[in-house]
């Protein structure tokens, strides 16, 4: 090989460094030329100047440098500020916000189908427990107009408080705790006849199992039941007064809640011991008159065939 | 061949030898081809071809559109070419590569 003939090893570094330096140049050379062919060719074959049109439209799409503008000439904020006048409820809304607006505002779109169902949802679960079935039904029905919930909202506000329909509902409550206030007074007494009524500390709301349910004590059934019935009276003068004061009604309830707890005593006795507390107690002033006893006592009792004779309480009563 | 030297027909000086043997070498490996690859996309990156167009744009305006020779172009353009490369290009990128080629093929 030439190159082992030829000792390389021989040269210094200064010469090897020109050797290099004139490869170099040849090879910068070599670019010129091909661009020199380039270029000419370009000429020759008419497409060197093809990327300049006019001087006019040149100068119109010229590259902008200011301040504040992009290279276009447009200016970054522009449309944050302005605002925009919704055609459906012609409220002016902010240009940014202006298409989340629109979606909900017509009702089309993902999220406004969205929120629209979550709101029927939650409406539907409060009113559950007040309204009647066929009411129900009509809230599920208006499922896609937008004034469905506005209606479902006032139809609790109309509800009359003491109507005859609100029986009705209480049967269709499987088991829903119950917000007492919303309930008139003739609810809550038939409500405490059958229910438990307890009320919870978190929610405060009634516990709707049996009289015997496991969770409460009799203890507290008889306390709700003097809570909510001597203060559910219209007639009371004063709410202080009701704290010490023996209802008939309440001591009526009471009275039969521990019947229902000691069902082991025979039915004579327990009629007897308790009727004589019921006489002491009729002595003092009532607000409401004794048939109405009897008339509360009797409805709730037909439900339940456990219990002892119903008219003792009414007999005994009398007798005196 | 262009980048033969002329010095090497006229006068077979060891030097010239050597150059042309090495020269010979570089393009049976291929490196010259690669050194030239490289060099091209260095120049074009600083704007250097660029700015020759441009002035190539000159020169053409200035001898008249039709009658533009290569002759014309390079005796034009190639002295500037030379004189910019030098100053733009990192030279020494190019420059190790030869000579560590050229430290390899020695020893």
């Amino acid at each position: 090989m030439k190159m082992e003939d030829m000792s390389l090893s021989g040269l210094d570094n200064t010469k090897l460094e020109a050797l290099a330096h004139d490869i170099y140049a040849d090879l910068v050379e070599d670019a010129c030329l091909g661009l020199c062919f380039e270029v000419h060719r370009a000429v020759k074959q008419g497409y060197f100047f093809l990327d300049e049109t006019d001087q006019d439209s040149m100068k119109d799409f010229e590259i902008v440098d200011q301040p504040g503008v992009d290279i276009f000439g447009q200016v970054y904020n522009q449309w944050k500020n302005k605002e925009c006048v919704c055609p459906n409820c012609n409220r002016s809304i902010a240009a940014s916000r202006f298409a989340p607006h629109l979606e909900k505002c017509l009702g089309m779109g993902r999220n406004s189908s969205r929120i629209a169902n979550r709101r029927i949802a939650s409406s539907n679960n409060m009113s559950k427990s007040e309204s009647d079935q066929e009411d129900n039904d009509d809230i599920n029905d208006n499922d896609w107009s937008y004034g469905s919930e506005k209606k479902a909202k006032k139809r609790k506000s109309d509800k009359n408080p003491n109507s005859p329909r609100r029986s009705k509902s209480l049967k269709h409550k499987n088991g829903e705790l119950q917000c007492y206030e919303t309930l008139g007074p003739e609810e809550l007494r038939s409500l405490l006849t059958t229910q438990c009524g307890v009320m919870s500390e978190h929610t405060k709301k009634m516990c709707t199992r049996s009289l015997r349910c496991p969770q409460h004590t009799d203890e507290q059934r008889r306390t709700v039941r003097v809570f909510l019935l001597g203060s559910s009276l219209p007639d009371v003068d004063g709410v202080v007064e009701n704290d010490g004061y023996d209802v008939p009604d309440g001591q009526a309830l009471m009275s039969r809640l521990q019947w229902d707890g000691s069902s082991d005593i025979s039915p004579s006795d327990s009629a007897s011991s308790k009727a004589s507390t019921n006489n002491s107690d009729s002595k003092k002033p009532k607000k409401k008159k004794k048939p109405s006893l009897g008339s509360l006592g009797l409805p709730s009792r037909k439900k339940k065939p456990k219990l002892p004779a119903p008219p003792t309480p009414s007999i005994y009563d009398d007798m005196n | 061949m262009w980048s033969q030297p002329r010095a090497f027909r006229v006068n077979m000086s060891k030097e010239s030898q050597m150059r042309a043997a090495i020269n010979q070498k570089l393009i049976e490996m291929g490196e010259r081809e690669r050194l030239k690859e490289l060099l091209r996309a260095k120049l074009i990156e600083c704007g250097w071809k660029d700015q020759l167009k441009a002035h190539c744009k000159d020169v053409i305006r200035e001898k008249g559109f039709e009658h533009v020779t290569v002759e014309d172009l390079v005796a034009e353009i190639t002295p500037k070419g030379r004189g910019r490369a030098n100053i733009l290009v990192l030279k020494p990128d190019c420059f190790h590569c030869l000579t560590a080629f050229l430290v390899l093929t020695t020893v």
